[in-house]
């Protein structure tokens, strides 16, 4: 038999016999054992809320082609989007075990990134249906087991106004609502509330090292998103007669997204 | 139509969470500034020899585990409040003062204070469960919610121990102590032995154990410096 070899050819130490008799070793293989356990977990999470961000975005491309709100969406959307919706409840309930107790406050950030994203397709699929704002108890229904804080919440909402930008501006360019119809109600009426209460909540510097630190950030997008509807709407007013059609506004502009994590 | 509701409802659980932050980070403020007095008492080991450390009226260790005691009437106002609220929720406001206090400790029982809470079987420093008890908290909670000293907080510890004592071995030097550098030499490898079992990610815990070697080989130069003149005392532990 002769001594056990790595593939390197080297002679295996047997590690648990000189761990045993060196009581530090022994501590500090305890240790590593459950510094093992937190990074195996950590990753599996992380992995999750990825695999949740991606189908999320595919939720809200495919959200983006609906032309109406507070109307039916139509089927053929509905049906791929379920299907996104089950996936997605099924990566969250791979990780459900491992963000239990103690341990969802721990891996909190982990998961974070794909709640809010999350938020953000059902806020627009429950905006597009229903021109009202998914509360935050209504979330927390839609995710058992999750801890949903409320800057994911805010944040997701956040993020639900650039998606509703891109979407009044569509309206606005396929001449299916007027500017003047834009500015008395829909979208853009709704999208000025959300920015004028956004704006009026204080956070006090307590929170830097929490997530309200992106806040200005996000803060600041949202008020682009808001000005570039409205500019959108003065355009087409303005100059209607002479666009091309099929001619869209240029979304393009500074701090389109802000990097969430 | 907006709610105007659901931002009302956002602002009171900001303010809500607000006064919990300063309420936790005042006492975090109190245990620092005693735990700058606590660092600057354990600083004069650098500059008092060992015999003198060790004499039956130990002037340093003893003044040394009056601030330590009283920043352990903190951790429990601390805990106390902390416990009423999701403990990684707000763990960061006091990880570090936490982690420094742990260092205190440790490093005044390597010296030779707090000799009562160290259980006689253990090796140089106390092990996680003994800082645990001297600090009346729980270690390592994996399921229950509580105030805790996690293994992430006493490993950081840990490292500024051995930091603190590469210093201490150079300065042992200069007061005339050629036993301590040999003493310091073979925990700090004993521990640094310990280190390099841990599969560390890219975290600070990895950042920060990287630079033990470099302690290890600042002590191990001072070794080398002695023993090459011949000044390693005989029967020393290192001989």
């Amino acid at each position: 038999m002769g001594t056990k070899r790595s593939w390197e050819g080297q002679t295996v130490v047997n590690m648990s016999a000189s761990e045993s008799t060196n009581p530090t070793l022994a501590i500090f293989g305890n240790f590593r054992d459950e510094l093992d356990e937190h990074h195996d977990r950590r990753e599996r999470i992380i992995k999750a809320s990825r695999d949740i961000t991606a189908l999320s975005k595919k939720i809200i491309f495919a959200l983006q082609r609906v032309r109406a709100i507070k109307q039916p969406i139509p089927q053929n959307i509905i049906k791929e989007n379920d299907a996104r919706v089950e996936q997605i409840y099924k990566h969250f309930a791979s990780v459900t075990a491992d963000l239990v107790g103690i341990k969802s406050w721990r891996y909190q950030r982990q998961i974070s990134g794909g709640i809010q994203e999350f938020i953000e397709a059902i806020s627009f699929d429950h905006y597009l249906r229903t021109e009202t704002l998914i509360t935050h108890a209504e979330v927390v229904e839609r995710l058992p087991g999750i801890l949903v804080t409320e800057e994911d919440y805010l944040m997701g909402i956040f993020d639900l106004t650039g998606e509703m930008m891109r979407f009044a501006v569509t309206a606005l360019s396929s001449g299916k609502v007027t500017p003047t119809d834009a500015a008395k109600a829909g979208v853009l009426v709704d999208l000025r509330a959300i920015r004028a209460r956004c704006e009026a909540l204080s956070v006090s510097g307590r929170h830097r090292a929490s997530m309200y630190k992106d806040l200005a950030k996000k803060k600041e997008v949202m008020q682009n998103s808001v000005e570039k509807v409205e500019r959108a709407a003065y355009g087409i007013l303005v100059r209607g007669s002479e666009r091309p059609s099929g001619w869209t506004p240029d979304l393009s502009g500074p701090a389109m997204e802000v990097e969430t994590h | 139509m907006i709610d105007q509701r659901i931002f009302e409802d956002l602002q009171a659980k900001i303010d809500e969470e607000t006064t919990v932050r300063d309420e936790l980070h005042e006492i975090v403020q109190t245990l620092a500034r005693k735990g700058r007095s606590t660092q600057a008492i354990l600083s004069r080991a650098h500059s008092t020899p060992a015999d003198q450390l060790e004499q039956p009226v130990k002037p340093v260790l003893d003044d040394a585990a009056v601030e330590i005691l009283a920043q352990k009437h903190e951790v429990l106002r601390l805990k106390a409040v902390a416990d009423q609220h999701p403990f990684y929720k707000y763990n960061g406001l006091w990880t570090r003062e936490l982690q420094n206090l742990v260092t205190s400790i440790e490093l005044c029982a390597w010296l030779g204070g707090l000799q009562e809470y160290k259980s006689s079987d253990s090796g140089s420093f106390l092990t996680i469960e003994e800082v645990g008890k001297f600090l009346e908290v729980p270690v390592n909670l994996k399921e229950q919610d509580a105030f805790h000293l996690t293994i992430e907080e006493y490993l950081l510890a840990l490292i500024s121990v051995v930091e603190e004592l590469s210093r201490l071995a150079v300065n042992s030097v200069t007061l005339g102590d050629y036993e301590r550098p040999l003493q310091i030499g073979n925990f700090i490898k004993d521990l640094f032995a310990g280190f390099q079992l841990l599969n560390l990610k890219n975290d600070i815990l990895r950042k920060r154990s990287d630079g033990i070697k470099y302690s290890v080989k600042k002590v191990e130069d001072v070794v080398y410096d002695l023993s090459l003149r011949g000044l390693v005392p005989k029967g020393s532990a290192a001989a």
